[in-house]
């Protein structure tokens, strides 16, 4: 077998050399250590010298080609010793990958807070350099909004959002019937930071606690009719009870009478709680980007009609206003939402955590009743429990249904 | 020559002028065992030029044909267990001092057979059981290394084990290395602390393509510059492997029984280029035959025939157990599989930390007891 | 429990001396370490106690015995060698870079290097600029070293043994300014165990990373910074390979702002690195880029005032806080 003469590598960095000149013809007799041929490699100029004895047989590269390594280059008839394998060095280094750079216009912190409070981070300036919004303004933000919504109630729960759905005086109300501009296209508007919230925990509430509904109506006259007899009494001193301030105290007062109404659940426990707080939903004006918020009228079963009614109008004037504080919103531990106002007969509410019921309250309607044998006009009032059933069953909700019945229809006992 | 001339340092007058007898030569199964050592570490380098030249060893490669006579003789007038340090040209050396070629050759292959796992490669062969401490690649950095061993023997010795120092160190440099200044900081340190180290310059006449003349002074009396430093020198033929021997021998015992250092010059060719990409043009190809023509092989060979009863059969039978030892130290050090990539984390720290990995012993430490 | 206050430079030598009598390998060499007491009068009285095989005077040749205590260290002998400044190991690059940190790994596992190279560290006072070097960060790019430098007399005791103990190079950076500090060193043995920063001072706002001598100014940068209503939480590093970099991210996912203070220049420092490891572990966590103090990027000046104005001090540090903060 010939023993093939291969291209050598000369240098640390040659790749291809040329051959200038064979020392050796075909026939030559060769000796290990004899120069065959000069290499022009990159550096130098070289002498090939045979490792190997034998008979110079073929010349396969000629004198002035430019080859590279490795590649065989003549012939060596004998069969001393064969100069062979060519492996290739190994060479597995992997790019290194270029990480990607997007100009910093807030700073990671608070673009992981901006996230977490569900803030978002395209309604704020920045007070870093070039605007950056950095981890101060979102804390300020999370501030103010705990004390004019409840977006701040990501830690707490009993600053939970009231579920109601409905977007008061404002649906076709406000906007031409003529379709102007752009009106008619299909659009998009980012989430406010309340409406985040709002879409974030009523979800979760939905979906975690096990709802159902139990109504029931009323027979409204004898509270209206104490109602007028009250107002009349309280106007020079500037009070006027809602027909909402009386069902305050009265499901404060049932809440009493059915612990259960008076609690949370604690997942391997039930939580019932000490103070009655009752909150009541507060509509936010459109104009102030919409809403809504749950002030808490505390320790509602203590509280006379009155002040309930001034604490629930100062709440809702506040709210309106300025924003309430997270004090005013927290603790909770039964909601009413009440559009009666708005001639809503009847609706159901979701359960705003971790309270375990919400009354949905209708309008007081005219209907055709009977009383005393004869069949007159009056006034009826349907309102609906949700209810939270590990918490509540049915027939306890039923019970509570009946307390309350007793109280709105016997309407003398608020007073004491 | 009877006496090794040595010169008495010109800077001390602490040391007394050193006349120094030729030892005598060991039997001649040793004799030929320097001889079979001399043409294994020739067949070596022409199979490691021809290993780059195909592209199984990377880097740079420097080889050792010519100059074997001074690894080999040297290296037999010294005790196993007497330190070894080496410049870059070491794979002679390692072969001296008995390394299994395989491993050698799987080095410069980086692959995990290699004495270094193939992380060394051909300038750094390091060998514990041998006490070979490295081939080192910076010129003239292994001479304070050469100071610190025999600082260590002689420490263990007197300090450790309360007795005398009997271990002597040998620390071999380049005519290049002359120049650096590491060396004379280390024959300075040596000189002082009384180091029984031997600098060993291999004066191949060349550093890289700088002839001696054109990058030192006192280029023919290079042995003198140890005397600054009150140490000892000779000139010793280093084309001779005898003369090397009987020469080493006395120097070496001297140095362990006196506990100093020396500075030999061995006068030596390399052959081939510095290193595997040198096309030699600094230099005639007369020179080069002229110095051919005094091969310490073929000198060997001669004196051995002459003296020992060594045949022209006998030559031959050398010549090929030693091609068949190579071709099967190539052949080994190709199936040697590549380094595997856990390595590339080992061997940097001995403990484990962070990415690191500890150490892990190379295959030719593998049940050798430490 | 005893309630001992020693000099710093006491400590370390203490720390050498008890290591010396409890493993005869290790031994002391370096410039004026024996018959003078030490230039800084570390190695005061272990001549006298260890001898002159032991503690022992070289010439002013760093080159020369730094590559022989490595030579020495090959064989398994521990030398500490004592550089009278680390501005002068510059001379010995080649053997404490290219033989002590990577010895092992050429050999394939076969040689360690169990060596201490300490001394003097960064700016003395008014030394110029060939005598202030900071090398850390020109060191402790290469792998195969350990690095450390401790800031008061417990540490320099505790990690000076756990650096002798250590099978790999150490590279052991003292600060001349700090060796006549006091501190508590307990009678007992101990050590400080290489790769855990200490969390010297406790904060919720900026944290404050640094290394040795500068820590001083980080301290009274915090008292300042407190004044104003900015909590600095301070972290010594201890050491810089291995970096405990887990304590420093853990700290800035607290305070989400944090300025490394590092005495060397700032291209390629240690600085640099920490602050890129803080990016890229805690990312998520910063309001601010991570801001960095450094010596200024000149040779360090002779001139009493521009050396103070060059080296990282309380002001600089104040400033990069409140920036890293903003409350500029």
């Amino acid at each position: 077998m010939p023993i093939e003469i291969t291209m050598p590598r000369l240098s640390d960095t040659m790749e291809e050399g040329t051959l200038l000149h064979w020392h050796k013809q075909v026939g030559d007799v060769v000796s290990s250590g004899d120069v065959l041929a000069d290499i022009e490699t990159d550096k130098a100029t070289m002498e090939l010298q045979s490792f190997d004895d034998g008979i110079f047989s073929e010349i396969l590269v000629q004198e002035g080609e430019k080859v590279e390594v490795g590649k065989v280059i003549a012939l060596l008839s004998e069969e001393v010793e064969s100069s062979d394998s060519q492996a290739s060095p190994p060479n597995s280094s992997s790019p290194s990958q270029q990480e990607e750079h997007t100009g910093m216009t807030i700073s990671p912190v608070a673009r992981r807070l901006a996230d977490e409070y569900g803030v978002d981070i395209r309604t704020i300036q920045g007070s870093g350099p070039s605007g950056r919004v950095i981890k101060r303004d979102i804390l300020q933000v999370v501030d103010t909004t705990k004390e004019t919504s409840a977006a701040a109630a990501t830690t707490k729960p009993a600053e939970l959002l009231q579920p109601i759905v409905s977007e008061p005086e404002v649906v076709a109300t406000s906007q031409p019937i003529v379709p102007v501009g752009d009106w008619r296209e299909n659009r998009s508007e980012p989430l406010s930071n309340m409406r985040q919230v709002i879409a974030k925990r009523l979800v979760e509430s939905k979906q975690t606690i096990p709802h159902y509904q139990v109504t029931m109506s009323f027979d409204m006259d004898p509270l209206l009719d104490m109602r007028k007899t009250l107002n009349k009494q309280l106007a020079p001193s500037g009070v006027k009870l809602s027909v909402n301030d009386f069902l305050v105290r009265c499901c404060a007062l049932a809440m009493s009478e059915h612990p259960a109404f008076n609690a949370s659940f604690g997942g391997d426990c039930i939580y019932y709680h000490g103070p009655v707080n009752v909150g009541i939903a507060i509509a936010l004006p459109e104009e102030k980007g919409g809403g809504l918020v749950v002030g808490s009228i505390r320790d509602a079963d203590q509280k006379s009609l009155r002040a309930i009614s001034q604490e629930s109008a100062r709440l809702g004037n506040k709210a309106r206003d300025k924003g309430l504080s997270v004090e005013e919103m927290s603790d909770t531990t039964f909601t009413i939402s009440n559009l009666g106002m708005f001639g809503v007969e009847h609706f159901t509410a979701i359960i705003n955590p971790p309270n375990s019921a919400i009354l949905a309250v209708g309008a007081a309607v005219e209907k055709p009743v009977v009383r005393d044998g004869e069949l007159v006009v009056g006034h009826e009032l349907s309102a609906t429990l949700s209810l939270d059933h590990r918490v509540i069953d049915g027939a306890m909700a039923a019970r509570y249904l009946k307390t309350l019945k007793d109280l709105i229809e016997n309407p003398a006992a608020l007073l004491v | 020559m009877d006496k090794i001339e040595t010169e008495q340092n010109m800077a001390s007058t602490e040391l007394p002028h050193v006349q120094l007898g030729k030892a005598p030569l060991p039997e001649s199964p040793i004799l030929l065992g320097w001889l079979r050592q001399m043409l294994l570490i020739r067949e070596f380098e022409v199979r490691t030029m021809q290993a780059y030249q195909n592209r199984l060893i990377g880097g740079f490669c420097h080889v050792y044909i010519g100059q074997e006579a001074v690894a080999v003789g040297s290296i037999a007038a010294v005790n196993p267990d007497d330190p070894i340090v080496l410049a870059y040209r070491c794979h002679g050396h390692a072969l001296a001092r008995g390394m299994d070629p395989k491993y050698c050759m799987a080095e410069m292959f980086g692959r995990i057979g290699g004495c270094a796992k193939g992380k060394g490669g051909s300038m750094h062969m390091f060998d514990a059981p041998h006490h070979l401490y490295g081939g080192h690649g910076i010129v003239g950095a292994q001479t304070p290394l050469g100071a610190g061993l025999a600082f260590a023997t002689k420490y263990e010795d007197e300090v450790l084990h309360d007795g005398k120092s009997q271990h002597v160190t040998l620390c071999y440099l380049g005519d290049g290395a002359i120049n650096q200044g590491a060396f004379y900081e280390a024959m300075n340190l040596a000189g002082l602390f009384n180091l029984p180290v031997i600098f060993i310059l291999e004066n191949n006449r060349y550093s890289m393509g700088t002839a001696i003349e054109r990058g030192t002074t006192m280029a023919s009396e290079l042995h003198t510059k140890s005397a600054a430093h009150g140490i000892n020198h000779a000139i010793v033929d280093g084309k001779d492997v005898v003369s090397m021997y009987q020469s080493f021998k006395s120097i070496a015992d001297w140095c362990r029984e006196e506990s100093r250092p020396f500075f030999v010059e061995a006068q030596t060719y390399r052959y081939k280029g510095h290193s595997m990409s040198d096309p030699r043009k600094y230099r005639t190809r007369e020179e080069e035959a002229r110095e051919e023509g005094s091969d310490c092989i073929d000198r060997l060979e001669k004196f051995l025939c002459d003296e020992h009863d060594l045949t022209t059969d006998g030559i031959k039978q050398l010549t090929r157990q030693v091609k068949t030892q190579v071709r099967e130290a190539v052949d080994w050090a190709k199936n040697s599989p590549e380094t595997p990539m856990d390595e590339l984390y080992k061997d940097v720290y001995v403990d484990h930390w962070g990415p690191f990995t500890g150490t892990s012993k190379p295959e030719m430490l593998q049940g050798e007891d430490e | 429990m005893s309630e001992r206050i020693i000099e710093f430079r006491d400590a370390l030598c203490e720390a050498m001396s008890e290591e010396m009598r409890d493993d005869q390998k290790v031994f002391l060499l370096g410039e004026e370490v024996a018959q003078y007491n030490g230039a800084y009068k570390i190695s005061k009285g272990m001549l006298d106690e260890f001898g002159p095989r032991r503690v022992i005077d070289t010439p002013i040749s760093e080159s020369g015995f730094s590559g022989m205590a490595i030579g020495a260290a090959m064989r398994g002998l521990r030398p500490i060698v004592e550089f009278m400044s680390w501005s002068f190991s510059l001379v010995a690059a080649d053997p404490i870079l290219n033989n002590a940190a990577k010895m092992l790994y050429m050999s394939g596992g076969q040689f360690g290097c169990p060596i201490v190279f300490r001394g003097n560290d960064g700016a003395g006072g008014q030394l110029g600029s060939t005598h202030s070097w900071c090398v850390e960060s020109l060191y402790a790019n290469v792998p195969g070293l350990k690095m450390a430098i401790p800031y008061d007399a417990y540490d320099a005791k505790g990690m000076l043994k756990t650096a002798i103990r250590d099978d790999n190079p150490v590279f052991f950076l003292e600060s001349e300014r700090l060796l006549s500090t006091t501190g508590h060193v307990p009678q007992e043995d101990y050590t400080v165990p290489f790769g855990q920063a200490f969390v010297r001072r406790q904060g919720t706002d900026c944290t404050l990373i640094s290394f040795g001598r500068p820590l001083h100014f980080c301290f009274e940068a915090a008292e300042e910074l407190a004044k104003e209503g900015i909590d600095c939480e301070i972290i010594d590093g201890r050491t810089i390979r291995p970096l405990d970099i887990d304590t420093m991210v853990k700290s800035v996912k607290k305070t989400n702002a944090c300025v490394v203070v590092d005495q060397s220049w700032s291209f390629a420092s240690i600085g640099s690195e920490v602050a890129s490891q803080i990016h890229r572990y805690c990312f998520d966590d910063l309001d601010n880029f991570v801001h960095r103090v450094h010596s200024d990027d000149v040779p360090t000046p002779y001139a009493s005032n521009l050396e103070q104005a060059y080296l990282p001090n309380t002001r600089k540090i104040c400033e990069a806080v409140r920036s890293a903060t903003y409350n500029t």
